[in-house]
């Protein structure tokens, strides 16, 4: 499975469901597998995506958050999975595109390509984790199936889908203007930022 | 925490509690330092509705709390400065230009006070980072104040959607404990 692939597969899960995108690649990949409002691409801020669709998913527990992350992205900011093994949100499903290389600037390996393991860390961290090779893998651990049905355990966890993938060429990508990206969304997940109400000064 | 602090809290921390809540900020995403530690024993005493959430990095901090402000809530970050070199990518990457606020209060280290070398460099740097890339910030400059300048700096960030920092600096946080000298005052 090729990293646009699998990312058709996360898009097609989430349905009005927000997702944040990784900067590079991933959002990217996510802009061409299907441009929606609810989907938040990062151009900056390497390693925080996790951390935003966190906070997003704290926010809306109603509501499922998907996160696109990389491999080499997710190393960065492997506290990351500590806080989220510490908060339980049980709305957030983390999708590691590995590829094991830093595909965006120019096909570097990572640790993952000699061995490092994101579930094994994952799951170290109180994450419910597994590892998706093949479409039909990441299809049954995205598509929300009932506790104990293609999960590992009871989907009352956060869950961390490392989905290896091979590197596949970014296609499009998404719009440069970020506050655009952000009002899109907000909107979209039913908090348009416009309606927000001022503070009384004192 | 000993029961006096909790019960009696050093008037900047109840100011700083008192701005934030009156703000509307609701969530605080904080990795700790002593003298924050008096702000959250307040909010978990007396600001029930508060969520805090502790973060391993300040950077990851800012991550969470740009998604809690995505998600509709009114985040703020503490930290101390020394951490704001730990966070400067997400707040120049993500924070600042997609415009998304949040009331940042920073416990300053490396100002008049100091006890410790390996504060200073950065403590020193933290205004003229702020004001390169662009982040506003304010100071309080007296206990008596610290509500007011809190308020108004998170009202002003979350009307002009620009993240803005409140600074407390150590002759605030530390009061005759700083006399007191070495690390019983870090």
């Amino acid at each position: 499975m090729n990293r646009l692939e699998a990312t058709r597969i996360v898009v097609h899960a989430a349905r009005d469901a927000p997702i944040v995108a990784s900067l590079g690649h991933p959002a990217y990949d996510l802009f061409a597998a299907g441009d929606r409002p609810q989907n938040f691409y990062t151009w900056g801020s390497m390693g925080v995506a996790s951390s935003i669709g966190l906070g997003v998913a704290l926010a809306k527990p109603e509501s499922r958050v998907f996160v696109v992350d990389g491999d080499g992205a997710l190393l960065m900011n492997l506290g990351s999975l500590a806080t989220i093994g510490l908060l339980q949100p049980p709305n957030l499903v983390v999708v590691v595109m590995d590829n094991g290389e830093y595909a965006t600037t120019g096909g570097q390996a990572t640790p993952t390509a000699h061995g490092a393991d994101l579930e094994a860390a994952a799951r170290a961290m109180r994450l419910d984790a597994a590892t998706a090779r093949t479409e039909a893998d990441l299809q049954a651990l995205v598509e929300a199936p009932p506790p104990g049905v293609g999960r590992p355990s009871t989907g009352r966890q956060p869950l961390l889908i490392v989905a290896k993938v091979t590197e596949s060429r970014p296609t499009a990508k998404p719009p440069l203007d970020c506050v655009y990206i952000k009002q899109r969304f907000m909107a979209a997940i039913g908090n348009p930022e416009a309606a927000a109400p001022v503070v009384e000064r004192r | 925490m000993s029961e006096r602090l909790v019960n009696e809290p050093p008037a900047w921390a109840a100011g700083v509690c008192a701005g934030l809540h009156a703000a509307g900020s609701r969530d605080v995403v904080y990795v700790p330092d002593n003298p924050l530690s008096h702000v959250l024993g307040q909010i978990a005493e007396r600001y029930r509705d508060v969520r805090l959430t502790l973060a391993t990095r300040e950077e990851e901090a800012f991550g969470i709390a740009a998604g809690l402000y995505l998600g509709g809530r009114r985040p703020t970050v503490l930290l101390q400065s020394s951490g704001l070199g730990n966070s400067l990518n997400a707040i120049t990457s993500l924070v600042l230009p997609y415009q998304i606020p949040m009331l940042v209060v920073v416990s300053m280290r490396g100002d008049v006070g100091e006890w410790n070398a390996a504060q200073v460099p950065m403590g020193r740097a933290v205004g003229a980072i702020l004001d390169a890339i662009g982040m506003p910030h304010a100071t309080v400059d007296s206990p008596a104040d610290a509500e007011h300048i809190v308020r108004l700096t998170a009202t002003t960030a979350f009307d002009t959607r620009l993240a803005g920092a409140c600074l407390v600096p150590r002759r605030i946080t530390t009061g005759a404990a700083v006399h007191r000298g070495s690390a019983a005052a870090s």
